[in-house]
């Protein structure tokens, strides 16, 4: 039986621990391994990018551990799962910062979960590493103290590329459709300002509710205006109830969808006539460099894949290397000098190196400038990146890549 | 042309939501509280009918399964806990029925993962009703919704079970002195609202997609509708569902797809300003 007192008492003590990380925060300079927190979504919608990630996020602190480990210390990775939930990231950030006190989060992919769990690491003033896409994300508030680094293309520059696809397949009149999110709305956003810098117009665009059981009076006002394609910033569950809808309606118009929506989930779901000729566009890896060689052999190696099946998981290995060289760089590893660091090892000018160990050797001599697996991986004053386009297009229920779009 | 479409697809949106509130105010009605599991128990029918589809191929077994599984399930969820806490205060209950609910939802991501399901039925072209787009599915989804207002219906008032289980709704007390046993009552009410809620849940699973989040979801608009059309009523939820979903539709040329939804609150607010006591709620008499 609970009675007061012992209520009283357990409040309090609760009250104690939730003050108390910051001196127990107070860490990371001493001896010992370097904890670094992986979050991941293992499940949730971006369950088939998720354990890809973190196999490669641990792929790669096994290769820096066996090149002596960065500034003289072994790297610790503590893994968790986002459920692709805000709520559920929060909680295992908390638990990582609070418990396990890591020195860095890595690899948070959706919006919503970066956008959630970046306060908490600006509290802790500790860097998060993501793959989201939402341009909130570049600047204050969130990124207020600089520390959260983007290893994906924002929404802004999804959007650039989706005009530059329209423009090559001779798209006259696109038409808009964002799921209701920083996300979603950053697509389409970046989308018609690219396209109208082209001198096009936006024949019509919505913007419309998560968990909707029909979008039909949606599509219907974006239909009416005969577009000749479609562009979105969707998610995979509205993009199948879309088209699916979209489909039944019978008017022909092609589609332009982000490859976290338009992948092979999706095909799956609705089949091969319904998803023929849609064009998928998602940032590709630094194919053919010396790094992504390197994330390729432990790609498959972990999940029995070529390395483009996933390209998150590129970033994330990148993640762990650019973070391992800035505390390498910087000789120890408190964040308020290894953040600073982070550009130094990543950007031109200086030797170009592709992996921790060359990197660690090449440090010896001066300047280096990391070139990853998933991008050359220079960061803008934001903490951006700039990968490569690819254009898939689906056919008979495979996507085929039909070309690279640079931005 | 526009518009009538528009009522169309409210119509369509408020069949769904009006399945869910009539889960939701059978419990109201006779247990007295709302039921904040109705969701999930949904998300339940929608995997137990999933199951049966992918394992015979026939939507018939699949809608079988649904409201087996989930009458059974509700029937369990009754014994072991609600059963336990008869008596206890509204709160009490809502707050256990939210952890119901939750508990549901997990067990449901571990055992079938978060990734989306689909029932795979064959897609087919829509009828042209003098320029009218109506999908075949929809027809379906009205009739289905019909038969389950017409049994609950027959239940109800046909049945000496459902005259029982109005008496325990009218006045515990009296029903208690006149011979009723409240617990056969019960029972029969939870199997009756787990049949409900598996056909709810399959329907919305078939109009979307399968995931653990899908009956969670629908559960706001589930009790406005119940709230709307009168605690207690069956055809007032249905009827409030199909309202909501028509001004929503209707309410978009005019404030735009992202605030439809308030605008199912904004009616909600208005009717029951008129008629406290919901579309086709009754006066309760002071105790």
């Amino acid at each position: 039986m609970i009675n007061r007192r012992t209520l009283l008492t357990a409040v309090a003590g609760t009250g104690a621990l939730m003050a108390a990380p910051s001196i127990l925060r107070a860490q990371g300079a001493g001896a010992g391994p370097i904890r670094i927190g992986a979050l991941n979504p293992v499940t949730g919608s971006g369950s088939p990018y998720g354990s890809g990630m973190q196999k490669m996020i641990l792929a790669a602190a096994e290769a820096v551990n066996a090149a002596g480990g960065a500034a003289g210390r072994p790297i610790e990775i503590i893994a968790e799962d986002t459920q692709t939930n805000p709520q559920a990231g929060v909680l295992a950030a908390k638990k990582l910062i609070e418990a396990n006190k890591v020195q860095a989060i890595l690899g948070t992919w959706s919006s919503g979960v970066s956008l959630a769990v970046i306060p908490l690491c600006n509290d802790a003033g500790i860097p998060l590493f993501h793959c989201s896409g939402a341009p909130a994300l570049s600047t204050p508030p969130a990124n207020a103290k600089g520390l959260g680094f983007r290893f994906q293309a924002t929404n802004d520059r999804f959007g650039r590329a989706f005009a530059e696809i329209c423009v090559k397949e001779g798209f006259k009149r696109p038409a808009t459709m964002a799921f209701n999110n920083a996300s979603g709305i950053g697509n389409t956003e970046g989308f018609r300002k690219a396209w109208e810098a082209k001198g096009g117009k936006v024949v019509e665009s919505v913007v419309y509710e998560p968990n909707q059981s029909t979008y039909r009076s949606e599509l219907m006002k974006v239909l009416a205006a005969q577009p000749d394609v479609i562009v979105t910033g969707s998610y995979l569950a509205d993009t199948t109830i879309l088209l699916r809808e979209w489909f039944q309606s019978g008017q022909p118009v092609r589609w332009i969808i982000p490859g976290w929506a338009a992948n092979p989930d999706l095909i799956k779901a609705l089949g091969p006539e319904v998803t023929e000729d849609i064009i998928s566009v998602d940032s590709v890896s630094n194919e053919g460099s010396p790094a992504y060689a390197q994330y390729d052999a432990a790609y498959q190696k972990a999940m029995n894949q070529p390395g483009s099946a996933n390209v998150y998981a590129a970033m994330t290995w990148d993640m762990v290397n650019v973070l391992a060289l800035a505390i390498e760089a910087a000789g120890s590893a408190d964040m308020a000098a290894v953040v600073p660091k982070l550009r130094e090892v990543g950007n031109p000018p200086g030797t170009v190196v592709s992996s921790f160990a060359e990197g660690k050797a090449a440090l010896k001599n001066g300047k280096i400038n990391y070139d990853g697996a998933s991008s050359v991986l220079d960061f803008d004053q934001y903490g951006d990146v700039t990968p490569d386009f690819g254009a898939y297009f689906i056919k008979g229920g495979k996507l085929e890549r039909r070309y690279i779009v640079k931005i | 042309m526009f518009y009538a479409q528009l009522i169309v697809n409210g119509l369509v949106q408020g069949l769904i939501v009006g399945l869910a509130a009539l889960a939701v105010t059978l419990v109201f009605g006779v247990a007295r509280f709302a039921n904040a599991a109705t969701g999930d128990t949904m998300t339940f029918g929608a995997y137990a009918a999933l199951i049966g589809h992918k394992a015979t191929g026939s939507l018939v077994v699949a809608g079988g399964a649904a409201v087996g599984a989930t009458a059974l399930l509700s029937l369990t969820v009754y014994a072991l806990v609600f059963r336990k806490l008869a008596g206890r205060s509204v709160v009490a209950l809502l707050v256990t029925s939210i952890g119901v609910g939750f508990l549901l939802r997990s067990v449901l991501g571990i055992v079938f993962g978060h990734n989306q399901q689909l029932f795979t039925v064959p897609l087919v072209r829509p009828i042209r009703f003098n320029g009218l787009i109506i999908n075949p599915f929809d027809l379906q989804l009205a009739a289905v919704a019909a038969v389950a207002l017409v049994g609950v219906f027959l239940v109800l008032y046909a049945t000496p079970i459902g005259r029982r289980m109005r008496a325990v709704a009218d006045n515990r007390e009296l029903a208690l002195v006149s011979g009723i046993r409240p617990e056969r009552v019960m029972i029969a009410l939870w199997l009756l609202v787990g049949a409900v809620t598996g056909v709810a849940g399959m329907m919305l699973g078939m109009k979307t997609i399968v995931s653990p989040e899908l009956g969670w979801e629908m559960l706001l608009p589930a009790f406005a509708a119940a709230i709307l059309g009168g605690i207690g009523s069956p055809v007032g939820a249905v009827l409030a569902g199909l309202l909501l979903g028509v001004a929503q539709e209707l309410s978009t040329p005019f404030v735009g797809f992202t605030y439809k939804l308030s605008i199912s609150f904004v009616v909600l607010l208005l009717v029951l300003l008129v008629r406290p006591r919901g579309l086709f709620g009754r006066l309760e008499g002071v105790r």
